[in-house]
This record gives structure tokens, sequence and C-alpha cells, in this order.
């Protein structure tokens, strides 16, 4: 995606009827932050943000860096154990929000006896699999059909970094350099680091090594990559400029 | 009831793991600030401080009032501080927390109960009118190490404020609008700045400056130290906490020293900047030169 | 009211007749109110103060003390104890009879420095979900205030019988130099009546039995740097000798009550270390 077909919209505004993708076989698929308004027949922004728009699927959105995360169904998000009550884990996505429900039970292999005890301040790794307005959104950690994790759990030692929501949904597509402009993670792996990363929808990016000497001072730059990345908005080519200075930090 | 995000417990062991092997998060040395930045208004008396993300508006005001009774010859002074939920939503208004009560009476005791500012001067008759000066503290955003940035800003700002020039004729005060006489600066006698340690290990044995909020969550100590730069002590505040070796403590004081220095000269750096850029045309030196004969 | 310094250089004896490294008389007692868990009274000159300890207990409606402490505070449930401080500072108590409201911020300040100072000491771990609260009620004031409040606070969680590392012990120490005069000659002082706090600079100091490591630090007079040292190692030699003296207080509680016989029967005097 080139910088010179970015659209930016604001509520109200009036999206040009040539940048609205016409589906051939089925309607057309709008996304977060758009509304369809019968009376006129058209498509208004409600959010400010950046307009994507996706012609061969159909479908538009309008990217926007909220300060507040709301739960989505499916979306994967790195909570805090609060603690546990019944036959749940309280567990906390972002400040100053209701906690999030996570049964005891929904972990892989779990069974009463085998399951994971969680402390309060444990962190997890979990799948939304209810999200209703004036409810507790309810998570999981283990895929229905499957019954297997998938990378989801606990997570174990390793450090989180806040980020932006837009930068967490970002690094979450499915090519990230690509969609979304971050190659800061590739990059990083490519000059040699091995690190693990677990990437949360509610702004939140857990990076993780095995426990040595020299791993801490690796996380500490991957999270400051990340950061820096996110809060100076940089391009890729700026992201590459960052990564080698911060290589050479780490020889030192 | 909004609630705060505690740290998870895989932060606070890796914030100590990281900090047993010399490092912090941003990458810092454990005796370094943020870079500090000091934006002066406009007006007179307003001043923007930021260490890093914490960020601090200070306000100075002031008005024509009756002294108290009990101190006739005592101008009014007062310090006041505001967190409001624009710093973060746990912040209520009109409901002091604990953050707030210790931060507004460090900087009570650091800067008025030192005499920073020479209250005496502010008293124009006896028992009848003086100045009562104001600084309003508005922490705009919280990310670690409020305490320093309030005072640095609460000093700055009073530096900078210029009151109205006043006279007495025959019992008649008059006060004198900026255009008839150039405003005149309080009589500032000493420049406090605090340093807060931030202590962390079992025995407290690792010792931070400028501690960030994430490191403030984990640390098992604090303690602030208020001084200037004649190397006198205003106030020393270790509140309770994790106890710490008494000869460490003095290392941090005669560290605390340094940056209070370095504070010192940086204040007075922006200040001169700043007058340097209000003094257009040579206008107010000639004006200056006019009150003094 | 001048204090009369000069005198002191020529005979190098206070206003009130002590030496340097003299403390005031230091009188206590524990276990002094029977419906409580842990009490104490104590006397540091002038200086009265009464505390009462209640719990570890379930944690009740909120009664307005300052929590703190490592890990402590949060309505939600914690995994250790909050302790809860309240000073109530009698009106009667100071020779100004002065109002002080529950909004006081030096209050307000007292009571979140005590809390937190006796929660790095106290075993707060073992008692998850729960309050200890701590009621200091002040009845004389004659300087050293924060130090009798902590002392006292000590004393009523000992006889409460809550575990702790070691003693949280506090004297104020200060120097006979003026702040704006350098003078290498000034002595240090210990342990000051409100008069000496008036005049001089001086700073309360809390260590943790009787090691050098300080937990509370409060100095609020202006002083030279140098003058530092030397006061607060006054300070750390003078909470030793409170130590001392609060230690004998509890062994001597503890030996009249076995002789009363309030420890269970079959055990004797002589099988219990105590001395």
């Amino acid at each position: 995606m080139a910088a010179t077909d970015r659209i930016i919209v604001l509520p109200g505004d009036t999206i040009d009827p040539a940048v609205i993708p016409t589906p051939r076989r089925n309607a057309i698929r709008l996304g977060p932050g758009l509304r369809h308004v019968q009376a006129t027949n058209s498509i208004v922004p409600t959010v400010a943000g950046q307009l994507i728009t996706d012609h061969g699927k159909g479908s538009m959105w309008v990217e926007s860096s909220t300060g507040h995360y709301i739960p989505a169904i499916s979306d994967l998000v790195i909570g805090q154990i609060t603690r546990s009550q019944g036959d749940y884990y309280l567990v906390n996505l972002s400040p100053y929000t209701p906690n999030a429900t996570l049964p005891h039970l929904s972990f892989e292999a779990a069974t009463k006896k085998t399951r994971p005890q969680l402390n309060p301040g444990a962190l997890v790794y979990a799948r939304v699999t209810l999200a209703n307005r004036h409810m507790d959104p309810e998570l999981e950690c283990v895929s229905q059909t499957t019954g297997k994790g998938d990378g989801l759990g606990p997570l174990t030692g390793g450090m989180v970094f806040d980020v932006s929501l837009g930068m967490a949904r970002r690094l979450l597509l499915s090519k990230p350099r690509e969609y979304g402009g971050v190659a800061v993670l590739e990059l990083l792996a490519d000059e040699g680091l091995a690190f693990e990363t677990a990437v949360g929808r509610n702004g939140k990016v857990w990076v993780g090594s095995d426990k040595s000497e020299a791993n801490t001072r690796m996380v500490i730059a991957v999270g400051r990559a990340l950061r820096e990345t996110d809060e100076r908005g940089l391009d890729v080519e700026a992201q590459k400029k960052l990564v080698r200075r911060i290589m050479k930090e780490l020889s030192r | 009831m909004p609630r705060e995000a505690e740290p998870s417990l895989n932060e606070r062991q890796f914030v100590l793991q990281a900090l047993r092997e010399n490092l912090r998060l941003d990458g810092r040395p454990f005796d370094k600030y943020r870079p500090v930045e000091l934006i002066f208004g406009e007006q007179y008396g307003v001043v923007e401080v930021s260490f890093g993300k914490t960020k601090i508006l200070a306000k100075t005001s002031a008005e024509l009032t009756v002294p108290y009774v009990d101190r006739p010859l005592d101008g009014i002074f007062t310090i006041a501080t505001e967190l409001s939920p624009m710093t973060a939503p746990s912040f209520e208004v009109n409901r002091p927390t604990e953050t707030e009560v210790l931060l507004s009476r460090l900087l009570e005791k650091t800067v008025r109960r030192s005499g920073a500012l020479d209250t005496e001067s502010l008293c124009l008759v006896a028992g009848q009118k003086c100045w009562s000066v104001r600084v309003d503290v508005h922490v705009l955003s919280h990310d670690g190490d409020l305490t320093d940035a309030a005072c640095l800003a609460v000093v700055a700002a009073l530096r900078h404020f210029r009151k109205p020039d006043t006279s007495i004729e025959g019992g008649l005060l008059t006060v004198y609008t900026p255009a008839e006489r150039e405003p005149v600066p309080l009589s500032w006698l000493h420049s406090p700045f605090c340093v807060t340690w931030s202590f962390y290990g079992d025995q407290g044995e690792m010792a931070l400056l400028d501690a960030t909020l994430s490191e403030e969550h984990v640390r098992v100590g604090s303690c602030t130290i208020s001084m200037n730069r004649h190397g006198e002590i205003c106030q020393i505040a270790k509140l309770g906490g994790t106890p710490v070796d008494a000869v460490a403590l003095l290392q941090c004081t005669n560290v605390a020293l340094v940056k209070v220095k370095d504070f010192s000269a940086f204040l007075d750096r922006k200040l001169a900047e700043d007058a340097k850029r209000r003094d257009k045309g040579g206008l107010m030196a000639e004006l200056s030169a006019e009150n003094d004969r | 009211m001048p204090l009369d310094t000069s005198a002191y250089s020529l005979a190098l004896l206070r206003v009130d007749g002590r030496r340097w490294n003299e403390l005031r008389r230091i009188h206590a007692q524990i276990r002094t109110q029977a419906a409580a868990d842990g009490s104490s009274y104590l006397e540091m000159g002038h200086t009265k103060v009464m505390c009462v300890v209640t719990g570890p207990s379930e944690p009740g409606p909120k009664r307005g003390g300052m929590t703190g402490g490592v890990g402590g505070g949060g309505g939600e449930r914690s995994s250790t104890a909050d302790v809860s401080v309240s000073v109530v500072i009698a009106g009667f108590s100071s020779v100004d009879r002065k109002r002080r409201g529950r909004g006081d911020k030096r209050t307000l300040e007292l009571q979140s420095t005590i809390s937190s100072a006796l929660a790095a000491s106290l075993h707060t771990h073992l008692h998850p979900n729960s309050t200890i609260a701590i009621s200091l009620h002040v009845l004389s004031q004659d300087g050293s205030l924060l130090a009798a409040l902590i002392n006292a606070a000590t004393l009523a969680c000992i006889d409460a019988g809550i575990p702790m590392t070691d003693y949280v012990v506090a004297c104020t120490a200060g120097s006979t130099s003026t702040y704006a005069a350098n003078d290498e000659g000034a002595d240090p002082l210990l342990d000051m009546n409100h008069q000496e706090e008036q005049e001089l600079p001086s700073l309360t100091v809390a260590t943790l039995g009787s090691s050098d490591r300080v937990a509370v630090l409060v100095c609020e007079s202006r002083v030279q740097v140098s003058r530092l040292e030397g006061m607060l190692a006054v300070g750390v030699d003078g909470c030793k000798q409170v130590r001392e003296i609060l230690d004998r207080v509890v062994r001597e509680k503890g030996r009249r009550m076995i002789q009363e016989g309030t420890i269970e029967k079959g055990m004797s005097l002589d099988d219990m270390d105590i001395d």
C-alpha cells in the first residue's frame, strides 16, 4: 500500500464513490467505523482514521488508533489474571475496564486435576469468545473445535510492552510488512535474534526468550524497537535504520 | 470504580532481573534523568515541564488581599496541586489520593517552608494589604517522578513570574499596569530542587533516579531529597518502605547535590534564553534603566 | 523564644539540661487496653502517645486511614495484609489549641509514613486479605512526634503478636548549627524537644532494629549537607538505644505475664529463655 493512496476520513465525510469497491457477486462488506445510511443510500464514516478498501474481497473499513480497547469475538488478547472466582479466572484486559472471564478448564488438555494454577498477576494469551455490550467478555485458551492450544495459554517469563491499538492490529495482520508497514520484528529476527512474541489486540506485545544473561538485553531492545516504531510512526526504511542502530548497541 | 492496572508478575520479575543486570527498560544508566524539557508560556509565570512522558504545567498568579491576622507582616504564598482524571481515571476531582497529598506536602516543604520566596516582601501595608501569590500545579500526564518534575516547574514558574509594580505615597497604594511600569520579579532567595531515588532489591541495595511509572510500581521504597546549589538540604523524605543502609543514603545525597547543580544551571540558562527572547529591540533594557533611577 | 545557644557553647548543656547525646526519659507500657488485640502507651519526655492495634482481621468498612506499603492497598483482595494507620492529634496536646481536621495533610503524611514503615517490617504476606488497623492517639506533644508514634506502633504490634522482622525504632537528631552557618564545630544533638525543633535543624530517623538500615528519614528544616552525616550517625545510634529500652519493656511484660500465669501451665519460668 503506497503512501499516495491513503484516504483520511472524518466522521460524516462523504466518501468518493470511485473508491468504494463494487464486488460482482455478493454485497459489499463494511468493517468497523463505517455505516450505511439507507435514506440516502450512502456510506458514511463514523470515526476518524484511514479508509482501507479491499477490492478483491469487496470490503472496506476505517483504520484508526483508538485509546480504548473494545473486545470483539475472535480477537487475540493478552490478559492479566486478577483472581480466581468459582470456576473462572477473572482477567483484566485493559485498565479501568470490567474484567473478562476465563473458565478454569478452557486450557489445552485441562481437567479438574491438571488445569493450570494461575496466581493473580499472571499473564495469559487468549481468544475472545463472547463480546456483547453490557456483558463481561469471555475468553478461551483452547480451540473449541480441535482441542489444541495453538499457542494460547499462560505466558511465562518475558516482558509485556504497551503499544497503540493500531500498532497491535498492524502486527496481527497476516503480512505485517506488506499490509501494515511494520517490519521491525522481521528485521530483528533476520539479524539473528531469537525471541518469541505474542501480540494482543488490546495493545500489548509480549516478548520472551529463554532465560540467560544476554537475553534480558535483547528483550529490552526488541521492546524499545517496537515502541519507537509505534510512537514515532516510522516507515519501513526508518525501521531498517532503527534496527541497525539497535544491533550496534547490542553488540557493544 | 475505576481501577489502576497493577504490573503483572512477568513485568515485576523482568524489571527486577534487568536491574540486577544493570539495565533499565529505556536504556538509561541508573543515575540519569530522562530528557528534561522546559517551555515558558507567553504570559509571565506559566511553564510546562516534561520529563519524558511526565508532563506538568505550573501557573503563577498574584492578587492583592488582606494578610492573615496572625501574620500581619507576611504576604500569602500557596501551592495548589491538582491530579485530575486527565492524569489517570483513578484520580477523582476533589478527593485527594495519597499520591497527591504526599506530592503537595513535599512541594510545600521544599519551596514554601525552606523560605525560597521572601514572603515579607509581598506585604505592602502591614496588616492591610499584601500580595497573595499562588502557584497552580497541574499534572497533565503521569509517567513517574512527579515530584522532581513538579518542583522544577514550581520554581521555574515563580522565578519567571512578574507581578505588577506598586508604589505607596502618603498612604495611597498605586498598582501600575504593565503599560505604565514594567512588572517586577518576585523577591527570590534560593532555588531548591527535588531529587527522588527509588530503591529496589530485598535490602534496597539498588537505587534509581527518575523512575518511570512502571518502575515506580515495582520499587520497594523511595527517598526524595531537596537541596539548593549551595548544598543546603531543604527537606529529606524517606517515608517508610524497605530499610536502606545509612551509608547508601548519604551517597544518594551526594549524587543529589550534583543533580541539583545541573538543574540549577539548566533553569538559569532557560530563564536567560527567555529573557533574551522577550527583550526585542532593547525596549526592556531601556525601561529597567528608568526604573533604576 | 530565642534559644540561648551561647549557653550551650559554654557549659555544653542543652535547654533542658541534657548533654548532646542524651535521650529524654522514655517510659513505655504494653497491653494497656484490655479490649484491644494489641496496645501500648509511650512517653518520650513530654511527648505522650497511645496506640491500639486491631487485627489482622477481615477488612471491615473503610475507616479513612491511610493504607500503604509494598504490594498493599487496593480495594480488591490482596495477597498481603493492609496496614491501615489513623493518627488522632488531641486538641489539648500542644500549647496552641489548634483543631486539625481529618483532611489535614500533615496528619495524612504521618499516617502514610507509619503505615509504609511498618508494612516493610511486618510479615504481611502471612495474612492475605486482611487488615491490620493501627490507631494512634497523641495526648501531649513536645517534639519528636513521628518518632514516638513509630515506637508506640511497633510496641503495640508486638503486643498484638503480629510476626515481624525486627523492631522499627525511631528517634530524632539535630545539630547546634543554624542552617546558614557552615561551622565545623557544630555538635550533633540527640532526641530533640519541641523548643529545639523550632530553632535548630533536626531530622527523624527510624531504623530496623539495631542495624544501620534506615526505614524512615524525614528532615523538614534547612541544614548544610555536611551536617547530615553527623546527625544521621547520632540518630542511628539513638535508635539502637531506643531499641534496648523498648526490648526491656517487652521482656519485663513477658516475665510478669508468666508469673501471673497467663502462659499455659506446665512450663516453668526456668524453661523459658527470657532475659
